[in-house]
């Protein structure tokens, strides 16, 4: 073995062993967007590798007899977002972020999570719930005096950003598309002419015209969509420190995931925190490494990464329309862990006409459900207030970001209308089809095409995310 | 995957003064790295060469120069312009620094009591590096609870002749302290910490008015220094994202002359100097990646074609016109030892230049002549072309840029800015001259896995 070889094994090991290649050069403080923000979180490195000797557990095999356990030493922990800026800047190799969520798990097992902490993690439990119930769960999510009980109660800040639940699951709305088409039993086509679709929570039960978009580009460029069972990725779980039921929810999935990813399907998702959640936390967070994770892991791509390779293999349909705008564009903290650089950028730059830029911003502050939680909602506003800010002075009439919490933070704080970069993309085959006066191959603009019959989910009707008092910006314009 | 025409490995001085040359070309650059370099441990200083006995930046630049294989030997004409250049971008940034290559070396304290020299420095840190009139003092202004500057040593330190060698240095150094507002129960305070509420007006009003009564008190004590002449050392933590207002604000309000002195890690200047290069470079269309380290490069014949990145799952493959390594030397993790002597050079796996490991260690821990490994790296022709061991280009279209050249002493020459800079400008003007065009999918013909 080389000693690059060493060095590189060493750098990529397990989360816990590498505290020990921290050189204490302060780095990760430096970026870390939560503690720039507030004394209430010391810093990653502080809560981290500094800490990490001192706690019980896997990074300390041995457990003296008689010697009492440990708890966590320093509970600030807790107010660490997640982000992972600390793990990308830190020049030694060190998964910083990755021990702080591991740190926040063990802080939290033995406790009975926060009924708050629990809610936020139950995505499907609340999605189900919020769709079943959508009128009242639409009022509810975006009356003042509800919200105000919400947050005495539970926790959940009055003011975050909530979208509208969909009538339907996007789950039943494409199972009723498969079988009108006549395609429930049509037969499988093969690896090289469908991909499998990771829809996500959002998808299901607050966005489906994100699927619907992110469909009608997959079939214009000869893909079919296979969309199998599925159940929440388990981040919120996760990031809320629940381990054992988010690797209930991992296990499920790559059970079901597992025999299209060894067909040689590919597994797409429009959530960038979902497929990040799916190619790495399942291995660094929840220790899923046998061969089943490892090979859904090695076949989950984000949408963009996706159009891109297919851009880059020469078969991506370009026939964009001129879009003639401005477009602020926020790369998710999710996005920056994939390591994939900025997909949605180089996608944007075929499009004719479309001024697209990147923000530069660390973090929008929502972290997943973090900026949720009534004592961090200012913490996470603040974090994403010079992101904010930017994308107001654009003057630009929308926004671009992959990620779903992300979106509903800035525009709900921003007031400017946020969309999945497959939106933008679906807008401009459009434009493209227009103009060359044809019929679009993403015509309707629902895959599953009835939403916008029923007036409820296509983008256009979709009303844009609203802080729960009615207090934000979006509102007011 | 994507396509850029240059890549960048490594997000220093030399990697981002690399990418922003390039990108002004109007190619399209990436810059890859593993996490952040040296700008946040540097003083944010910028120095070309600070050799004793020389008494310009010049004068020691003509010197190293005339060394056998020292990298000013190939770059030596490049340094002035490429500093131009670089001083007028971050200056358009906000940052703007004082002195050039004529600037006379002075010996500048430092904020644990010593000297050193330099000519090319931050505003903020430029008055430090003017020569003591007779009579002049010196006041250094610590921040009550601030673990990282202590006024009383550093005042003691700098009163001492010797530290100041021949040079005559100020007539009295004091030592006062403020306690900031909202600050008397924290138990952490970092230089950035500080720096960011220094960006609030409120705060850094309220911040001078303490600072203004402490140098009030220090003056009525018996030979205290009086306000009005003099200059006051501050720890630099003036202001990260508002700095030039902050460091203006200091100036009007104050009694004395302010100054900073940089600090351990983080360093908010370094910091800053990192900001404002990263803004410029992504104003410019530049891309930055950073967080995972290279994974293979591929190439043909004596071309690179794509460097593949660590990412979640895969790697992240750029295809790419040209490559520039800028992975900082053994310091900054680009070439690895091991205990029996043997280095290598992480990304390419090029052969390193170094002395015989038997001389590796002298006897002497604090040799002035610095460590003897300081000049290991990789050689290079005029054009920065990594070359083997017979002077032959090893690759066509690289260019080894920074602390990663041979034949540099850079803690003893002080040279490490001047030739990030002037290495980085040239690896980009040779490159265009080489006019990159993007292959077309070219089939590698071989791949390099570090």
């Amino acid at each position: 073995m080389t000693i690059a070889e060493l060095v590189r094994e060493a750098s990529l090991d397990q989360v816990g062993y590498s505290s020990d290649q921290c050189l204490k050069c302060n780095v990760c403080n430096t970026v870390c967007p939560v503690a720039r923000v507030t004394d209430l979180f010391p810093g990653p490195k502080y809560v981290g590798p500094q800490a990490a000797r001192f706690r019980m557990g896997r990074t300390q095999p041995v457990q003296l007899k008689d010697a009492p356990r440990l708890e966590s030493p320093d509970v600030t922990v807790d107010y660490c977002s997640g982000c992972g800026w600390c793990t990308a800047a830190c020049p030694a190799g060190v998964k910083i972020a990755e021990m702080n969520s591991q740190s926040r798990a063990r802080l939290k097992a033995g406790h009975r999570p926060k009924l708050r902490d629990w809610g936020l993690g139950q995505t499907d439990l609340t999605g189900h719930m919020g769709v079943l119930f959508s009128p009242i769960g639409n009022w509810a999510l975006h009356n003042r005096p509800v919200r105000r009980m919400m947050e005495l109660t539970v926790g959940v800040h009055h003011k975050a950003p909530f979208p509208n639940f969909s009538r339907r699951t996007f789950q039943s709305a494409w199972k009723r598309r498969q079988k009108r088409r006549g395609l429930s039993r049509a037969p499988m086509p093969g690896p090289d002419k469908a991909v499998v679709y990771f829809h996500g929570c959002a998808v299901n039960y607050y966005e489906p015209h994100v699927a619907n978009a992110a469909i009608a580009i997959l079939e214009r460029n000869g893909y079919q969509v296979i969309v199998p069972p599925q159940v929440c990725c388990g981040l919120p779980l996760i990031s809320n420190g629940i381990y054992g039921e988010a690797r209930d929810k991992a296990n499920e999935n790559i059970k079901i995931l597992a025999d299209y990813a060894r067909k040689g399907y590919k597994i797409v998702g429009t959530s960038t925190s979902c497929t990040h959640t799916i190619k790495a936390e399942y291995r660094e967070m929840l220790d899923l490494r046998d061969d089943d994770a490892t090979v859904v892991a090695q076949a989950t791509w984000d949408i963009c990464e996706f159009l891109l390779y297919l851009h880059e293999q020469g078969k991506l349909d370009t026939s964009f329309g001129r879009l003639d705008e401005d477009l602020p564009y926020h790369a998710p903290c999710q996005l920056r862990s994939h390591g994939i650089g900025l997909p949605a950028m180089d996608l944007f730059a075929l499009v004719p006409g479309l001024r697209a830029r990147d923000m530069d911003h660390d973090c929008c502050g929502m972290a997943g459900t973090y900026g949720m939680k009534k004592e961090k909602y200012d913490i996470a506003m603040a974090v994403g207030a010079p992101l904010f800010e930017k994308v107001r002075a654009s003057g630009a009439t929308e926004a671009a970001c992959d990620s779903e919490t992300c979106r509903w933070q800035i525009e709900g704080a921003s007031g400017v209308r946020t969309k999945h970069p497959v939106e933008i993309l679906q807008a401009a085959y459009r434009a493209g089809d227009a103009a060359r006066g044809g019929s679009s191959g993403v015509g309707g603009g629902s895959a599953t095409g009835e939403d916008a019959a029923r007036g409820g989910d296509s983008p256009e009707a979709h009303a844009a995310v609203r802080a729960g008092s009615g207090g934000s910006r979006a509102r007011n314009r | 995957m994507p396509s850029a025409d240059v890549v960048v490995v490594g997000a220093g001085l030399s990697g981002l003064t690399a990418a922003l040359a390039v990108a002004e070309t109007g190619a399209r650059v990436q810059v890859v790295a593993k996490g952040h370099a040296g700008t946040h441990w540097g003083s944010g200083g910028l120095d070309v060469a600070g050799l004793p006995g020389t008494a310009t930046p010049r004068e020691g630049l003509a010197s190293l120069a005339a060394l056998p294989g020292h990298p000013y030997a190939h770059l030596a004409g490049d340094v002035a312009p490429a500093l131009e250049w670089l001083r007028a971008l971050l200056a358009a940034q906000g940052l703007a620094y004082q002195g050039d290559l004529d600037t006379p070396l002075q010996l500048v304290p430092t904020s644990i009591g010593g000297t050193r020299l330099a000519a090319i420095l931050p505003a903020a840190q430029a008055p430090a590096a003017r020569p003591w009139a007779a009579g002049e003092r010196l006041v250094v202004c610590g921040i009550a609870g601030f673990k990282d500057f202590w006024p009383d040593a550093i005042a003691a330190s700098l009163s001492r002749p010797r530290v100041w060698a021949e040079t005559s240095g100020p007539e009295r150094v004091d030592a006062v302290s403020v306690e900031l507002p909202g600050l008397a129960a924290r138990h952490n305070l970092s230089a950035l910490e500080l720096a960011r509420r220094l960006d609030d007006p409120s705060w850094r009003a309220a911040a001078i008015d303490r600072i203004v009564s402490a140098l009030e008190a220090n003056a009525a004590k018996p030979g205290g220094a009086r306000p009005g002449s003099g200059r006051l050392a501050l720890p630099a933590i003036l202001g990260l994202n508002d700095h030039a207002a902050a460091f203006d604000e200091f100036r009007r309000c104050l009694p004395m002359e302010p100054f900073e002195m940089p600090l351990v890690q983080p360093s908010v200047p370094g910091i800053r100097l990192y900001n404002a290069l990263r803004a410029a470079l992504i104003g410019a269309g530049g891309r930055v990646l950073i967080g995972e380290p290279v994974a293979q490069v591929d190439r043909t014949g004596d071309r690179v074609i794509a460097v593949a990145m660590e990412a979640a799952v895969r790697t992240a493959t750029f295809r790419t016109g040209a490559l520039i390594l800028a992975t900082g030397g053994i310091a900054g993790g680009g070439i690895v030892a091991d205990n029996d002597g043997h280095l290598e050079e992480m990304v390419l796996g090029m052969p390193v230049e170094a002395p015989e490991f038997a001389d590796w260690l002298a006897p002497d821990a604090f040799d002035p002549s610095g460590h003897p490994l300081e000049a290991a790296g990789i050689r290079t022709d005029a054009d920065l072309r990594p070359v083997d061991r017979s002077g032959k280009p090893i690759f066509e279209n690289v260019r080894v840029v920074g602390t990663m050249l041979a034949g540099q002493r850079y803690l003893r020459e002080r040279c490490r800015d001047g030739v990030s800079i002037a290495s980085g400008w040239r690896a980009a003007k040779t490159l265009t001259a080489v006019a990159v065009p993007l292959p077309v999918a070219a089939a590698a013909s071989g791949s390099v896995r570090p």
